[in-house]
């Protein structure tokens, strides 16, 4: 385990959204703009890298019957602490994101990372695990969010990129994009570019097709019922 | 009691006490911002209606402009200006929820399906020197999801548009949602509440509006794929300014206008 690969591991090698498919409900939500998605990577990025800290600093006085309940009240604080600033220094992303900054709380990156390698690992490299860890989700995001916004509403970051029909240019946003069913598809052909690309992400497949001759059938189906 | 156990409580609690200083101490630092901030996001949209300054204008000068503007309560149902009210005192959206201080829309009147309205709400008037030039109202609505929340301003004439805005929706994104749009709003600019009978015009057009058709100074036009949406907009300027809405306080006013 090395730096290099703890932080940028879980951008492409062990992407959280697109290998392990955790906190997809608010990369689909809050994906409408990029703007929106740059906040709420940067929010889990730091709610994450927090909670990570924490739980590692404090791995070894934790019971781990009550670790569960400790790590929740912590990535809470985070959350609430996030949604505070965001609430007084970008008042208008925080009307926008409402309820998904709260809902960091149940993003499983989160707690994923608490109790998978926070608990059982230094607190720097725990600290780097959250960062890479946001970094994976806010890379999918941004990457989800200008697609989004660019075919949307022809415009990155509020700014004007492709003049659309009804203010006197050529291009027809598809307001598709800016529903949420449209992040999912996207998602979806990420997940396949990724994979074909990185072809040990693939996964096994859940069964075999299993050609049978006549003649094998009974011992078959004898060894389906013991 | 084991010591494991008395040592478990102890960690608990320690957890708990420190996250729940963070949180208190990050909510009550920051909480003057987010006031500032809440009370800037109300404001703008009231201001941005005065004419004086336009919607982009910097915070302090948002502040400035509200310093001077001229907050009245109505009661809905007299017409007449409530003076002994406070307006920061006034919560219409809260009051819906308390029958003391608001009414059942009776069902034939309820066309922007609100249920109950407050008896009292606020309402801004724009004064240039001695002589009022426009008058702010609140309205609100049903669209085809949400409740769409608005101000509207009227001329001193009491039936010109001067402007309008509609600042909290959730209809759908990328129609709907184009009620919020600052270039379809600006088309409200000078169009006529009124008939001669006196009776409300005022619609959303079903498409572009054709500037020979008799209606034309009472429209403007639709929304493409927000035909919903934009039929809640004509049934709430419809309600608001029924007499069951400001109708009772605009024959009021026009009787004796206001003063400064």
């Amino acid at each position: 385990m090395t730096i290099r690969s703890t932080l940028f591991g879980p951008v492409f090698e062990d992407n959280p959204v697109l290998l392990q498919v955790l906190g997809v409900c608010s990369a689909l939500a809050i994906t409408n703009s990029l703007y929106t998605s740059l906040i709420m990577g940067v929010s889990l990025t730091a709610v994450c890298t927090f909670s990570n800290g924490v739980i590692s600093a404090l791995r070894h006085i934790i019971p781990s019957s009550l670790r569960i309940i400790i790590q929740m009240t912590v990535i809470a604080t985070g959350v609430v602490v996030v949604d505070q600033v965001l609430q007084a220094f970008a008042p208008d992303a925080a009307r926008t994101l409402s309820v998904f900054i709260g809902l960091i709380v149940t993003n499983c990156i989160v707690l994923g990372r608490a109790e998978a390698f926070a608990a059982k690992n230094s607190v720097g490299m725990s600290l780097l695990d959250g960062i890479g860890n946001g970094l994976g989700y806010t890379a999918v995001l941004v990457a989800v969010g200008t697609i989004r916004e660019l075919f949307g509403a022809g415009t990155l970051l509020g700014v004007t990129i492709w003049p659309t029909a009804t203010d006197g240019g050529l291009f027809v946003p598809n307001q598709l994009m800016l529903l949420p069913p449209s992040a999912f598809f996207i998602i979806g052909f990420f997940i396949w570019g990724l994979r074909a690309w990185k072809r040990e992400q693939m996964e096994a497949p859940e069964y075999n097709e299993v050609k049978v001759r006549p003649e094998q059938q009974p011992d078959l189906v004898g060894k389906n019922a013991s | 009691m084991n010591l494991d156990a008395l040592r478990s409580l102890g960690v608990l609690a320690g957890v708990a006490l420190v996250c729940s200083i963070l949180v208190s101490v990050s909510t009550t630092t920051l909480r003057p911002i987010q006031e500032r901030n809440e009370a800037l996001q109300r404001y703008r949209n009231v201001v941005s209606l005065t004419g004086l300054v336009d919607a982009e204008a910097d915070d302090d000068t948002i502040f400035e402009v509200v310093a001077q503007l001229d907050a009245r309560v109505v009661d809905l149902g007299t017409g007449e200006f409530a003076a002994d009210i406070d307006p920061a005192s006034v919560d219409a959206r809260l009051a819906v929820n308390d029958p003391d201080s608001s009414t059942a829309i009776p069902a034939a009147e309820d066309i922007a399906r609100l249920g109950r309205r407050a008896n009292h709400e606020v309402v801004y008037l724009v004064w240039q020197d001695q002589d009022l030039s426009r008058i702010i109202f609140p309205i609100e609505g049903q669209g085809m999801w949400s409740t769409i929340y608005g101000f509207l301003a009227l001329e001193s004439d009491l039936n010109t548009i001067a402007a309008v805005s509609f600042y909290e929706q959730a209809e759908t994104a990328g129609l709907g949602d184009q009620i919020e749009d600052a270039e379809w709003q600006a088309q409200w600019q000078g169009r006529k509440m009124y008939d001669d009978e006196g009776n409300v015009q005022f619609r959303v057009s079903g498409g572009i509006v054709s500037p020979s058709s008799a209606t034309a100074a009472y429209e403007v036009d639709g929304l493409t794929g927000a035909t919903i949406t934009g039929n809640g907009v004509t049934n709430l300027v419809h309600y608001w300014f029924s007499p069951h809405g400001y109708g009772a306080f605009l024959s009021k006013i026009s009787g004796e206008p206001p003063k400064r």
